[in-house]
């Protein structure tokens, strides 16, 4: 029997960055990206299997799909408890979902402060590059600075969407691993 | 007075929401601090031990690591519903050594035990030894 964990999956982010689009792109195998715009308004909670390469193990993403919109933040806060990794999402198009980042990143972290929660950065909507303000080299430097891995994406050409989730899957299992080492060594 | 949640003393794991089969909850009641059972992820998570018979029971006590706030619970039917708060605790965080957790519970007649962990100081937790003092009851 291979061994599963589980992971719970904060994605955040301003509204209409694009948040819904990459779980449902990822969660879907890339079969649906939503052509129509729905406002999250609370948490929609999606779940999908990473195989980790090179071992019988499984990671279970429960991808916590939380709105963005202030109005509703005190209310998506209620489900953020015990997180174990954490997606930022902003849209390179728009200045203001970026400099959101950092208060998006805060407030997932301080529901957990004394736990490491391994986390990812993601510049969605790249297809749209005649738009683009936030160049590589910002997103780059904003998610170095803040522990972060970052990404490039789009969830709407279903490009490079598969990626953030299995880095953090696999950072998640590597957790685990380290943790049975500490389990070990404890009697 | 002895271990009534020892393997070896016929008591069974009848529950566990999360198994590595490397580090199953059996490990918890195999007599060692040796081995362990490891939870993979998400709170809370819970462990059902089955007694050999309906016991009588005085203590639980539990070696474990990163366990932040515990939950007994004790059935006295062998089926696993209809079970009654036992015990709530906060634990202490400690490092590199294994937390001991103790709990009297005066006398509870109990043939089930729920262990419910509902939060830990990391994403997983790990339970060594699980001790329950007690003894049968007979009639």
């Amino acid at each position: 029997m291979p061994t599963i964990l589980r992971a719970k999956c904060i994605v955040a982010g301003d509204a209409g960055v694009g948040k819904s689009s990459i779980c449902q792109v990822f969660h879907s195998d890339s079969a649906q990206f939503p052509k129509n715009y729905t406002m999250t308004t609370s948490v929609e909670l999606l779940v999908k299997p990473v195989n980790i390469p090179d071992s019988r193990d499984q990671v279970e993403m429960y991808m916590y799909d939380s709105a963005g919109k202030e109005i509703f933040s005190e209310n998506v806060i209620k489900f953020w408890d015990h997180p174990s990794v954490v997606m930022i999402v902003y849209d390179v198009t728009d200045e203001t979902s970026f400099s959101s980042c950092i208060k998006w990143l805060e407030r997932v972290r301080a529901m957990k402060s004394q736990t490491n929660i391994p986390g990812v950065l993601i510049a969605n909507k790249i297809d749209l590059d005649q738009r683009r303000l936030i160049s590589p080299k910002e997103g780059k430097d904003l998610a170095m600075s803040n522990g972060l891995e970052y990404f490039e994406c789009s969830a709407k050409e279903m490009q490079n969407v598969d990626t953030p989730f299995f880095y953090m899957a696999h950072e998640f299992h590597k957790m685990y691993q380290e943790r049975l080492q500490v389990y070990s060594s404890l009697a | 007075m002895f271990d009534v949640a020892l393997a070896s003393g016929g008591a069974q794991i009848a529950l566990s929401t999360s198994s590595d089969d490397s580090h199953p909850p059996e490990h918890m009641i195999d007599g060692t601090d040796e081995t362990f059972w490891t939870t993979t992820g998400l709170y809370p998570q819970e462990v059902i031990v089955r007694f050999q018979a309906l016991m009588s029971i005085n203590s639980v006590e539990l070696s474990s690591y990163d366990v932040q706030n515990i939950a007994l619970e004790t059935s006295e039917s062998d089926s696993i519903d209809s079970f009654e708060p036992l015990a709530e605790k906060e634990v202490e965080r400690t490092d590199h050594q294994l937390q001991t957790v103790e709990v009297s519970v005066g006398e509870r007649r109990a043939q089930c035990l729920r262990i419910i962990i509902n939060s830990g100081y990391d994403h997983f937790v790990a339970v060594h030894r699980l001790k329950v003092n007690g003894k049968a009851l007979h009639g």
